[in-house]
């Protein structure tokens, strides 16, 4: 039986559920969630990211696209909120897009900045993150939301070296990360080097959830809707 | 020469850098290395020489700030033209350029930063970041292109300090990187599952044969580089022989004990030691074993980066003891070594019995010794200094 943890959308860990009656993100095993722009990439990220926040798991979260505030806001509309857990520090931020030189609105112990860039400063920040995290725990869940902007601001063959070191520094701590990646924003080449780099594969296109890969279970699909309450299946 | 500014490296290296000389700094993913960098550049600057970064991970303007962060004012050696950019990061992101060099696009890097380093002779230029720059030119050009700058800093008596990232790349491009410049210092990673420590060795140097010793560090904001001594904690149930191990891998010990049932004396607050083995400098920590001073545990094995934990081979009751104490001292989330003391006891288990009743992870090794005759004693101590630090040593 391969240990899940619940993914914060119930219809989910219900198509995932597999005979052995356990459903969800396979745990320390690695995602990604791919498809086209706004079709619920980030909105899962919010919902797998609560789920374990509002049960003591912490969680890394590296945001490449939307600034700590712009994340808390678009959470925020998700009936998500986040302040609590910035506050006590189980949430732990590593933010490439404020600009460090103006000030950070807020930089603490687990609210930290690199440059997006800067893939050698990025990795250090994800080392002592999750050097911080496992400190309390062994089990947290860690979101690299999206590879899309390192991929466009990076050499690409450069960003699937990091981004391999990045999945074996969470997967070795214990930790079960997701990445996100926006369909089409490279070449095929790298999109297939970047599905055989994960263990699990989902796809939103906007109607259907299809999971394209996961242990233990076959291809399944399900329709999906995004309302005030996250992705519904 | 000129000194690189960064503690215990210069000893290693003979004094410092040579004029002229390069010097990479080549790192494992996650460990820092462009503090080293910058570190060196505020250092010659401030003994009153000229000095460029070249960076194409981030816009001057963010750099201006970390180096204010750790307490060094590059601004003012902007304004004073002690210091400049060459800004190959600005124009890629889509932010205007800060520099007295920018540049627009690859082809002009080489050319750009040959400018650079003739603009600052008898100083030093920093590349931030090799590894960058391989993937987007080719690998054979980035060969050629490094060449080219170091015959040019030779010339011109610039010192060029690469950082370079080991991101997965064939064994062989690393090699001849490696090859062609002056001097390499390897920053590796101590790791338990995350990263516990941070260390840096000197590889190579031409000028001198380098003393290859493996020194911790952590970068601090203010500071920049420190280097600390490791702690190593040793413990394990009463009576088990941690004192003695204490004592033999020492040079000098210090044991606070008295006299248990006025026969053997026993140890009552710790040991400590301090090892200087192949190289390597750590301080020894050694905690008492009977229960009642467990309180004391916790303190003892606070930023422990390794462990011995010593149990008696011919007291199987007392191994549950030892398992409590390795939950005790947090020695779980560290590098270990099974130190299976007093062997020479009849009915002392083998290493693979001791394994068996512990129910330990094939990948502890476990030591068989005997410490009151300094059997074993070394191979325990060579055995955790290759789990710290891996082949490199």
């Amino acid at each position: 039986m391969i240990p899940c943890i619940e993914s914060g959308i119930p219809g989910f860990d219900e198509l995932t559920r597999s005979d052995s009656g356990t459903g969800g993100i396979p745990e320390n095993s690695s995602t990604l969630i791919y498809g086209p722009s706004k079709t619920g990439k980030s909105i899962f990220n919010y919902q797998f990211t609560y789920q374990g926040l509002s049960h003591e798991e912490q969680c890394l979260y590296i945001t490449t696209d939307q600034s700590l505030k712009q994340l808390e806001g678009n959470m925020f509309d998700f009936q998500i909120p986040i302040e609590k857990y910035i506050a006590d520090k189980t949430l732990y931020v590593i933010d490439t897009t404020s600009d460090i030189s103006q000030g950070m609105q807020t930089k603490t112990e687990t609210i930290v900045s690199s440059h997006i860039n800067n893939p050698t400063d990025i990795m250090v920040k994800v080392g002592s993150g999750v050097k911080y995290i496992c400190k309390n725990n062994q089990r947290f869940r860690s979101v690299l939301d999206s590879t899309t902007t390192l991929l466009a601001y990076n050499d690409s063959m450069m960003i699937l070296r990091v981004l391999k070191a990045y999945l074996m520094r969470v997967n070795e701590a214990g930790g079960t990360p997701i990445i996100t990646y926006t369909e089409n924003s490279a070449d095929s080449m790298i999109e297939t080097m970047l599905k055989s780099m994960v263990d699990n594969i989902i796809k939103l296109d906007g109607k259907t959830l299809t999971v394209e890969a996961m242990k233990s279970i076959g291809k399944r699909s399900s329709k999906y809707q995004i309302t005030k309450q996250g992705i519904i299946l | 020469m000129k000194k690189t500014h960064i503690p215990k490296l210069d000893d290693f290296i003979g004094g410092g850098i040579p004029e002229g000389s390069s010097i990479l700094f080549c790192a494992v993913p996650g460990v820092e290395c462009e503090a080293f960098g910058y570190q060196i550049l505020n250092g010659i600057i401030e003994d009153g020489h000229k000095g460029f970064i070249f960076t194409n991970v981030s816009e001057p303007n963010d750099i201006i700030y970390e180096f204010s962060q750790y307490g060094w004012n590059l601004e003012e050696y902007l304004e004073e033209e002690k210091a400049f950019f060459v800004d190959g990061s600005s124009n890629f992101i889509g932010v205007p350029p800060n520099g007295k060099y920018s540049i627009n696009e690859l082809s002009q890097i080489e050319g750009i930063v040959l400018k650079a380093i003739d603009d600052v002779s008898n100083g030093v230029g920093v590349i931030n970041n090799l590894s960058t720059l391989i993937d987007y030119l080719e690998e054979d050009k980035i060969i050629e292109i490094l060449d080219k700058w170091n015959k040019r800093a030779k010339a011109n008596n610039t010192i060029l300090v690469y950082i370079f990232t080991k991101w997965g790349y064939e064994q062989k491009l690393i090699d001849t990187i490696k090859n062609s410049v002056d001097s390499v210092v390897s920053l590796t990673s101590i790791e338990e599952r995350v990263i516990i420590g941070q260390g840096f060795m000197v590889t190579s140097a031409s000028w001198t044969r380098p003393q290859n010793n493996m020194v911790l560090f952590f970068v601090l904001q203010p500071g920049g580089v420190k280097i600390y001594i490791p702690k190593i904690l040793v413990t394990g149930p009463y009576n088990a022989g941690k004192s003695s191990f204490v004592k033999s891998i020492s040079k000098k010990s210090v044991s606070v004990e008295r006299m248990a049932l006025e026969k053997f004396p026993t140890t009552i607050a710790m040991d400590i030691g301090h090892v200087d083995h192949n190289g390597f400098v750590a301080d020894i920590f050694g905690t008492p074993g009977q229960e009642r001073f467990d309180l004391m545990l916790n303190v003892l094995s606070k930023e422990a980066v390794g462990a011995f934990i010593i149990v008696d081979s011919s007291a199987p009751q007392t191994f549950a003891r030892a398992k409590e104490m390795i939950n005790k001292t947090h020695a779980k989330a560290i590098p270990k070594i099974i130190v299976a003391n007093k062997q020479d006891m009849p009915g002392a288990l083998s290493p693979e019995q001791i394994r068996e009743a512990m129910k330990l992870d094939k990948d502890i090794p476990i030591i068989p010794t005997t410490i009151t005759e300094n059997i074993g004693v070394e191979e325990a101590l060579d055995a955790l200094l290759k789990l710290l630090y891996g082949d490199t040593k």
